[in-house]
Formats: C-alpha cells, sequence, structure tokens
C-alpha cells in the first residue's frame, strides 16, 4: 500500500452504551445521535479514521439504526464510496446459528469471514459514544513500534460524578487502566469508582488482525461474550497489552445530562477549536442556506449549523439545522436539534428539543440545569 | 441514450467589470450569498427542471471552476449517462482555436451535443442570478411549437435602451431583434437564455461557422440569420427574479437583497427550489458573548465576536471583538481584526483586515462606491481604504489608498 493509506481496518460498534441515554435513542444508534450543531456521533469516528488513512470501515449495527443507515447512505461524504473496502453496514441478519449480538465478541464472531478475508494488518474496534478528532495513524505506529498485541486507548480526566452506576446492567461497562512505566496495562478495572483524574479507556482498540482472528474463534467455542472482560482482563500478564494516552478534546456521552453538557462545553471557542481544528469533520450535506438574523435578533454565546431564522433572544444554545426561533421568543441553555421552531413570545430555558420539535406561542417551558428537559421528536408543545 | 434536453452553460466569460474579484477565477465561480458561487444558480436551476446533462463552457481562468465543479456530485449531476461537463477548447485535428465568441463555443462542442442526440438545447449564462423553471419553458416552446425561444424580462422604459431588445407580437412571435437601440420598440430585454431545437441550432451554427465575417455571437449574428430567415422564434416571459451581477454594484447589490428575501424576489429558503453548492465542511459558526448580530446572513466555520450588521459572511469568516462589519460581504476565510471597520465593501476570500483599518464607508450624497479587496490581500493595522478603491495588493500599516 502506498504510504498514505493506514494498513488497517475499522469495526465501529454504533450500538454501544445506548441504555444510558434511553430518550434519545428510542428511534435511534447512538452513533446517530446529533452533536455539535450539525453532525452525527459517528461522523467524529468515521472522519478520524477516513482522515488517517483508513478506508476500510464496517459497522456492526444492533437496533434501531434505520436513522444510521439513512445519515450514512453509501458513505460517499466521507470518502468511503470505494470500490476495495469503504463503508460497510452489517446489519444483525436472522439466520441459523448467528443472533443478534450482546457483547463485542459475539459481534465479532458474527463477522469472521470479513475478518480472516480482509488484507489489512490491523484493526480498530471502537464504540461510538465518543466525539473527538483522533490521528488514528500516530496510533498505529505507535503500537507498531511497542510490539504490543494489543493497544487501549484512553485518555486521563476526572470523570466522577458523571458515570451513571445506577444503572448496573452489563451493557454498560467501563473500564479504568494502571499501567507500568512503559505503557503496559498491568489491571483494568470494571466499572471503578476511584474519585479523582483516571485513566479511562476511550474503548478503541487497535489489534493485530490475524490475532484478533484467533481470539474470536476460541471465544465463539467458549461462548465468551465480552472482549474486555473475557479476553483482555483475564490475559493481562500472557498478552502485552499496552495503553495509549490520546491527549486531545474527548467529547464523551454516557447520560442525558452529559449530552447537554458537552453540547454546552463547545460553546466555549477553545473547546471548539480543539474538538475542531487541525482535520475536517465530515458529515451529511443537507444544502441548508446559511443562517439568517434578522434585525430584531438578539444573539450572545450560540453555536449554529446552517439554515435556521433566528428573530427573537438565543442566549447560550447550540442550534442545528433549520431551527427556527421567532420574534419575541427567548431561549437560553437550551440544545434544539433539527428544525426545532420556538414560535412567538415564548420562554425556553434548559430544553433538550429533539428532531422537529415545535412550541407554540406565548409558552413558557423550562428545565433546570441539573435535570434539561427533553422532548421528544415531532412533538407539539 | 437520447435526452430530451440538454443544457450549454457559458462560463467563459472573463467579467472583467468585477476587476480584483476575477483577477485569478472565472465569474461563474465569484462567490455569491453566503455559500454559493454564481454558477450554482444555473446548475440548480437545470436538476430542478429535470435536465441531467450539462455541458459548461469554460475558458478563462477555468482553474477554480473545474475544481469546483469537480464530478457534479454537489448538484446531483454525477451521472451514468450524462451528468456534467466541462468542456474547454481543444485541439482537433484541423488545428485549435480559442472560443471566438458565445455560438463559436456551441459550435465547437457539436460532437459533445450529438453524443446524447437531445431533440432541444438550451444555452445559459453562467453569470446570473435567477431561480427558474427551465421545464415551464421548455413547455411554453413546445407549445409554440417554436424552433427557437428566448427568455425575456420586462424592463422600465428608460432602462430598455441598455438591453437586447425582442420585440414581439401579441402571440408572442418575435418579429423584430434590436441590439441596445436609441429608440427601443420593445420593453422586453433577452436574458441571455434560449431554447432551440436541436436541428435548426446546428444548421445555423454550421452556417454561421462559415461565414468569416461574423462574431460568431448568438445576439449579433444567429438571432438576426434566424430572423432574417422567418423561423418560428418566441419570446417566453419570465417575471421571477433575475439579476445580471456583472459589476461590483450589481454584485453588491444582489448580495444585500439576499439578507431581505420578503421585498426582493430572491428567496434561498425555499425548500421546493433548493440551491445546492459544494460544502465546506466546517463546524456550524460561534456567536460569541461579545457579539452583536443583526440583518446578517452567517454560515459555517464563522466566529463572531464583533458587531454585524447587514451583511453577509461566507464560511470561516473571523469578526473579533471590537471589529465592526455593516452593509458588507465579506467572503471565506478572511479575518477581521479587532477595531477594523468595514463598511459598504466587497472583501475577497482569505484577506486579513488588520487592527484599526478602515475599508470603505457608507454611502453620502456624494460618494457612494463599494470598496473592494482582492483574495488574499493583507490590509495593514490603521490603514485606511476609501470607498472607491479597488485594493489588488497589500497595503502597509496606516497607509491610505483611494
Amino acid at each position: 500500500m502506498v504510504s498514505s493509506n493506514a494498513n488497517a481496518m475499522g469495526i465501529i460498534f454504533p450500538n454501544s452504551y445506548d441504555t444510558l441515554v434511553p430518550e434519545l435513542v428510542s428511534k435511534r444508534a447512538m452513533a446517530s445521535i446529533p452533536f455539535a450543531s450539525r453532525y452525527r456521533m459517528i461522523d467524529f469516528l468515521l472522519s478520524s479514521m477516513v482522515n488517517s488513512g483508513i478506508d476500510n470501515i464496517s459497522i456492526v449495527v444492533r437496533q434501531n439504526y434505520r436513522s444510521l443507515m439513512d445519515h450514512l447512505g453509501s458513505g460517499r461524504e466521507w470518502d468511503l464510496s470505494r470500490k476495495n473496502g469503504g463503508l460497510n453496514i452489517i446489519p444483525p441478519f436472522s439466520e441459523r446459528g448467528i443472533k443478534v449480538y450482546t457483547g463485542h465478541l459475539e459481534a465479532l464472531s458474527n463477522i469472521l469471514p470479513l475478518l480472516r478475508n480482509s488484507k489489512e494488518k490491523y484493526v480498530i474496534l471502537t464504540d461510538a459514544h465518543i466525539a473527538a478528532n483522533i490521528r488514528f495513524d500516530d496510533i498505529i505506529a505507535e503500537h507498531e513500534k511497542s510490539g504490543a498485541d494489543v493497544t487501549v486507548v484512553y485518555h486521563n480526566a476526572d470523570l466522577s460524578g458523571r458515570n451513571d452506576y445506577t444503572r448496573k446492567d452489563t451493557d454498560n461497562f467501563t473500564y479504568t487502566l494502571q499501567l507500568d512505566e512503559e505503557n503496559r496495562v498491568k489491571e483494568m478495572h470494571i466499572n471503578a469508582q476511584d474519585l479523582g483524574p483516571q485513566n479511562h479507556s476511550m474503548n478503541i482498540y487497535i489489534i493485530d488482525r490475524e490475532f484478533l482472528v484467533t481470539q474470536v474463534e476460541d471465544a465463539t467455542v467458549r461462548g465468551k461474550i465480552y472482549f474486555e472482560r473475557d479476553v483482555l482482563l483475564p490475559n493481562l500478564n500472557n498478552f502485552v497489552v499496552k495503553g495509549y494516552e490520546f491527549k486531545g478534546y474527548v467529547a464523551l456521552i454516557n447520560s442525558i445530562k452529559s449530552y447537554f453538557d458537552e453540547n454546552m462545553a463547545l460553546l466555549k471557542q477553545e473547546n471548539a477549536d480543539a474538538l475542531f481544528e487541525g482535520n475536517s469533520i465530515y458529515t451529511k450535506v443537507r444544502d441548508d442556506n446559511p443562517t439568517r438574523y434578522t434585525s430584531t435578533a438578539k444573539v450572545k454565546n450560540v453555536m449554529a449549523a446552517d439554515g435556521c431564522v433566528i428573530e427573537g433572544t438565543v442566549e447560550n444554545c447550540v442550534l442545528f439545522r433549520g431551527v427556527k426561533i421567532a420574534k419575541g421568543a427567548v431561549v437560553k441553555n437550551c440544545i434544539l436539534m433539527q428544525d426545532t421552531v420556538i414560535a412567538e413570545n415564548t420562554t425556553a430555558e434548559y430544553l433538550i428539543t429533539d428532531k422537529n420539535v415545535t412550541v407554540t406561542a406565548y409558552q413558557e417551558v423550562k428545565g433546570t440545569a441539573s435535570y434539561p428537559m427533553y422532548i421528544t421528536k415531532k412533538r407539539v408543545v | 441514450m437520447e435526452k430530451e434536453m440538454i443544457a450549454m452553460l457559458l462560463a467563459g466569460g472573463q467579467g472583467s467589470r468585477l476587476y480584483a474579484l476575477t483577477e485569478k477565477l472565472a465569474k461563474p465561480a465569484v462567490p455569491f450569498g453566503g455559500k454559493y458561487r454564481i454558477i450554482d444558480f444555473p446548475l440548480s436551476n437545470c436538476v430542478n427542471s429535470g435536465i441531467d446533462t450539462v455541458g459548461i463552457l469554460t475558458q478563462y481562468q477555468p482553474l477554480v471552476l473545474n475544481e469546483y465543479i469537480g464530478n457534479g456530485q454537489p448538484w446531483d449531476l454525477d451521472r451514468l449517462h450524462g451528468g456534467v461537463h466541462v468542456l474547454p477548447p481543444y485541439q482537433k485535428a484541423s488545428g485549435s482555436d480559442w472560443y471566438k465568441g458565445t455560438a463559436n463555443a456551441i459550435c465547437q462542442n457539436i460532437s459533445f451535443i450529438e453524443r446524447y442526440n437531445p431533440k432541444y438545447v438550451i444555452i445559459l449564462s453562467g453569470d446570473q442570478i435567477c431561480k427558474q423553471d427551465y421545464s415551464d419553458f421548455l413547455r411554453f416552446h413546445k407549445e409554440k411549437d417554436a424552433e427557437f425561444s428566448v427568455a425575456v424580462m420586462e424592463v422600465p422604459w428608460e432602462e430598455a435602451s441598455r438591453f437586447g431588445l425582442m420585440v414581439a407580437d401579441e402571440t408572442d412571435r418575435i418579429t423584430e431583434f434590436q441590439e441596445k437601440p436609441k429608440e427601443p420598440k420593445s420593453n422586453l430585454a433577452s436574458m441571455g437564455i434560449y431554447i432551440f431545437n436541436w436541428d435548426i441550432l446546428k444548421k445555423y451554427l454550421l452556417e454561421d461557422d462559415a461565414d468569416p465575417n461574423s462574431q460568431n455571437d448568438f445576439g449579433n449574428n444567429i438571432i438576426p440569420n434566424l430572423l432574417k430567415d422567418g423561423r418560428r422564434m418566441y419570446a417566453y416571459h419570465f417575471d421571477g427574479y433575475w439579476k445580471d451581477v456583472g459589476t461590483i454594484n450589481s454584485l453588491w447589490e444582489a448580495n444585500m437583497e439576499v439578507l431581505d428575501p420578503e421585498h426582493s424576489g430572491i428567496d434561498l429558503f425555499d425548500e421546493n427550489w433548493k440551491i445546492y453548492s459544494r460544502n465546506s465542511g466546517m463546524a456550524g459558526h460561534h456567536i460569541s458573548a461579545t457579539a452583536d448580530v443583526t440583518n446578517s446572513m452567517i454560515t459555517d466555520g464563522c466566529k463572531v465576536s464583533g458587531t454585524v450588521k447587514h451583511s453577509i459572511l461566507f464560511d470561516g469568516v473571523i469578526v473579533e471583538e471590537g471589529a465592526v462589519v455593516e452593509d458588507a460581504v465579506i467572503m471565506g476565510g478572511t479575518t477581521i481584526r479587532s477595531g477594523a471597520i468595514v463598511k459598504h465593501c466587497i472583501i475577497a476570500e482569505n484577506v486579513t483586515i488588520n487592527e484599526k483599518a478602515i475599508v470603505g464607508a457608507m454611502p453620502t450624497a456624494e460618494e457612494n462606491g463599494v470598496a473592494t479587496v482582492a483574495s488574499g490581500v493583507s490590509i495593514g493595522a490603521g490603514a485606511k481604504i476609501g470607498p472607491n478603491a479597488m485594493v489588488r495588493n497589500n497595503v502597509k500599516d496606516g497607509e491610505e489608498e483611494w
């Protein structure tokens, strides 16, 4: 291969952590949750991979994937409409011996032929609850240099109070890492509740493809389900598992509150710059006109996509494409998804409105900072 | 496979009256309306009208235009059969020639048109801002059983002598053509958009090509020849928004009209007639806590911390805190630093206006020029650019240019 292409294939699990944000995923998957005014969560990982020269990407879906399919199309917007490789969406088809997966190992076992027949040397496994601008080519180079069997990408952050441990379902394991001085992972804790900054796994793994095939074959025979719990953890002494610290900006969605906070955090210019400066993040193009601010608009601290018409007062808000805010409306601390309409003289605070929500005239609708009110898709308030 | 009608889009014009804006790109590639280029309008009209085969005739500075058109995907014109094709002049066994006139440009590409064997050919101009349904124009052409139709606009009688005019009878049949006459007999101005029956067009192109005295131009040669022969020629009345953005003033005006869709008639928000463009791929724009934005259009990648009034910001424009932008058209990638005042002007792409520089001025009774700054120029801190200035080169700190 020419050096502009990475010798790796990507595998994305778009439904991981779905159950942490039940409102947002009632009609979609984690990967297709709208984020940062004009994107879906998966845009960040897909674009990062493409910008790193990875052009063979499979998305192993589990459920609620219609909106994701609609968003991705042929993959052209990410330059993934390719004769060789490109974007490959793998639906959970009904067939004897194949079932809708629970853990990643089961999902990988369903696609074993694909793993066996691919030509790339490495596989990148990742979930889609993280938005970050990642240079995978740097990580692959480091993985190659270190001679590791598996490289785990982590970020050092204080997430105490962020993880919702009241949900005990096994879908939502999180992992923290203890490393030695050579970045070898010595311990991996499931759902650790330690306070202060920790090395949190971003659930991004770089693995030698043939090594992964062996592990998945073995796991299939033994009925193992979870890659981290059932393969990595018991073998930290047998395999060389190295950590790679990602030092860039990470937005992490693991609750409706964190969804609100991570969107709001991007109103700070330095955060948005950290996420977007560098390589482009691609998304489905909607061909909206530029956003129009009329003579009655009063706007402070807003991030907005194209296609909006702003006639009212807007402060501290993230506006997705095609949002309309009428005259006399006062909208503060809200996240308004695509084509939300706030009619005239309505006051809205701490709302997350899903797509196509309409809040009628002369209303007062308020959530609170600690519990933003979520309004479901197409609802008229 | 046969196509009923294909489009030929004349995009070779230099647009010399746009001066600094068209030094490095052809007029159809000039940015417009916040995220578009002029050529997006005819291309989007084609695809919205059901025309899926478009030849774009380029000649002057085609680089930006070629890259912008690419495979035509943003306009849904990447087709297995047909789609968009850029047609520069090329070398033939008999020799090679630049396009000598509008008719000659089409004439040199007869073989392109014949590949699709169309019944009709629509000739479009790549330098107009217009939303028009060409399928309605074709319906008219067929209803009249015409051999040639031209789209016309009614213009005020006192301005009529600036245009090419069609004199038509009560059935819209054209009886006379006047090119910029002193004494106009009609106020129906040609928009430079024609539908021809392909057999007729081919015949007249070849005859015109054989005439050594011809300027090979539609307005000066082909149309008069059709008239002389008594061909069935009809005038199709168009009453929507149409603007030839051939001058700095008209380009600035058309941009400002985008800000007032309720009155100007150019509504880019029309879901049923979208204008497509190649996407910049930038993140959503930011309006900071220190910003004051009214009556403006702002697109992806902009970061606004200053005052923006009645202006259009293209993708990736930065307006720093304390800067003032009013009645201005600011094209993509331009930065306006703190304390700079930018008014009543057109600033091209990737310009830097440094601290406390002043560019342009609001119009007065004596002075109503639109200051223009060419792409890539840097205007020094504290520099002053007068309302009639046309800035092509960097201006040093504190200098003045009028």
